[in-house]
């Protein structure tokens, strides 16, 4: 009767900061960034594109408990730029990465588009998924909800 | 820390279903490759029953078995992000027509048959308090399809539907069921995959895993379909312990809610979401932290706390004794036990075998992929 509303998981709460960087007293140029309300999905995929970076000399994240919904991403750099700036750039370079990736599916996805009007994907079913734009052939010429 | 790979990643859809997609992705790294199934399985919104009010069940099933029964048919979601609202952030008390689909079932049997109550049986209807309530203004109603809500495959004779129960003559099942959105990290029954298949490196070269086998690996174990696609690697080919995954397989298949590229697509933008707000929450940190190093400081603590990141006399990026000793069993923390005992703060580099941040000699913090002492690096 008292668990916590599951939402707590993954959504942040008012007035909580999504980002808090602890600075590290012991060791140059280091910090421990602490994510609220997010999992091994982001930290992990974090730090294996901070490992990639050349200014990087540590970078490792943990999830402290599997009840607490935050992550430790722990960033030492080689002094060149702060661990933050880092971590930003890091972001930055994974979101260009996922456009790319984006546009490469939207070319295959319309591709195959073309051959499942024959016989394959939409032929059986007008359109399954209620005619937003969103499902079967409205894919390669129709907008779709990415465009703003 | 190797060189930063300059290859573009590709995608190649091998195979596209009205249900699944089948595809490659090359030239990312094993971690992207998971986040990235993870965001499919786990973070996209959809919508599922999550509220039951049972009128009349004579079935031999109880209530709560029909309800969690209910909650796991998968209704049409297709855009799902601007259509309907999450209950919690919407301005009603208890749902409302822009946060929730009202689904009606009322089956009796008359017959001598056993009936099935299935999927089909259950009807969207308008919101109830929807001529009254017309202050608040909300677009999503016009940005939902025209089967929004329903179950799947309903208005498709070819599909067959979801099974609730069985029911005999003169039993009936009357019930009103509220379908909200969620994301599958709150209930399963939101995940809009009800699969998605991994696989790299069929052929285990790099050993990221090891087969049990009797007498024979390669008889007890065959290779499977994605082993087409790569070297059959020689017997006497020496291990490259260097050798990174670099090519994943994937079949994504969904429950009919949402269109396998609409899963594929979302996937991507909600992880591209989930940085985008990390950049935004860095960002506005540093700007809190600026106007407290601003603001004075009557302990004189500020000052020096505040400026840690890249301080003026700074060392040479790797110093030669101090905490930082790089090398093959890269450790960081010094772990010297003689100069910690007297100030142990709770938290990093306290004794090597004591708290979770130290690193021992065998667990160095550099092993790529591994897990060691409660860090993934």
């Amino acid at each position: 009767m008292n668990a916590p509303n599951r939402y707590e998981l993954y959504v942040l709460e008012d007035g909580e900061k999504p980002v808090e960087v602890i600075e590290d007293t012991k060791i140059p140029n280091a910090a421990t960034i602490k994510i609220l309300k997010q999992d091994h999905t982001l930290g992990n995929m974090l730090r294996a594109q901070l490992l990639a970076m050349p200014e990087i000399l540590f970078a490792g994240y943990k999830v402290p408990h599997p009840l607490h919904p935050y992550f430790l991403i722990k960033i030492q750099t080689d002094g060149t730029v702060t661990p933050q700036i880092l971590l930003e750039r890091a972001c930055t370079k994974l979101i260009g990465t996922m456009s790319s990736l984006e546009t490469k599916f939207k070319r295959e996805f319309s591709y195959k588009d073309v051959e499942g009007t024959v016989g394959g994907v939409t032929s059986h079913l007008d359109d399954p998924y209620g005619g937003t734009g969103t499902g079967g052939s409205a894919w390669s010429t129709g907008r779709d909800y990415l465009d703003l | 820390m190797q060189a930063p790979e300059e290859l573009e990643p590709t995608v190649r859809i091998r195979e596209l279903a009205k249900d699944k997609v089948n595809f490659v992705l090359e030239n990312v790294d094993l971690a992207f490759a998971n986040s990235f199934r993870r965001v499919m399985m786990a973070d996209l919104p959809t919508v599922a029953i999550d509220m039951v009010e049972i009128e009349v069940n004579t079935t031999v099933l109880p209530d709560e078995f029909i309800a969690h029964r209910l909650g796991q048919i998968p209704l049409l979601s297709s855009n799902c992000d601007e259509a309907i609202r999450y209950t919690r952030d919407c301005t009603c008390l208890a749902g409302c027509s822009f946060c929730s689909i009202t689904l009606v079932l009322h089956v009796s049997c008359n017959d001598d048959n056993t009936m099935n109550v299935t999927s089909n049986h259950l009807e969207v209807t308008p919101h109830p308090e929807d001529q009254e309530q017309q202050a608040d203004p909300g677009e999503e109603l016009s940005k939902r399809g025209e089967y929004f809500g329903h179950p799947v495959g309903k208005n498709d004779p070819n599909a067959s539907p979801v099974l609730i129960c069985k029911i005999r003559k003169g039993q009936e099942l009357k019930i009103r069921c509220t379908a909200k959105k969620g994301i599958a990290k709150e209930h399963a029954k939101w995940s809009p995959c009800s699969a998605v298949a991994f696989e790299y490196d069929p052929y285990n070269k790099l050993r990221h895993t090891s087969y049990w086998f009797e007498t024979d690996i390669k008889a007890e174990w065959p290779v499977g379909d994605n082993a087409k696609e790569e070297e059959v690697p020689r017997d006497d080919e020496p291990f490259d312990y260097t050798a990174k995954p670099n090519k994943f397989y994937f079949e994504v298949e969904t429950d009919g809610s949402l269109s396998p590229q609409e899963v594929v697509m979302k996937g991507l933008a909600e992880l591209q979401t989930k940085l985008a707000n990390l950049i935004y929450g860095l960002k506005t940190q540093t700007q809190a932290e600026i106007d407290i190093m601003n603001e004075p400081q009557p302990n004189g603590a500020g000052a020096e706390t505040g400026a840690w990141g890249m301080p003026a006399s700074g060392p040479p990026a790797v110093p030669p004794t101090s905490a930082w000793s790089g090398g093959a069993s890269s450790q960081w923390g010094n772990t010297s036990p003689g100069q910690r005992s007297t100030s142990n703060p709770p938290g990093w580099g306290a004794s090597p075998n004591a708290g979770s941040w130290s690193s021992g000699a065998t667990a160095g913090w550099s092993s790529p992929g591994q897990q060691s002492n409660g860090w993934n690096v």
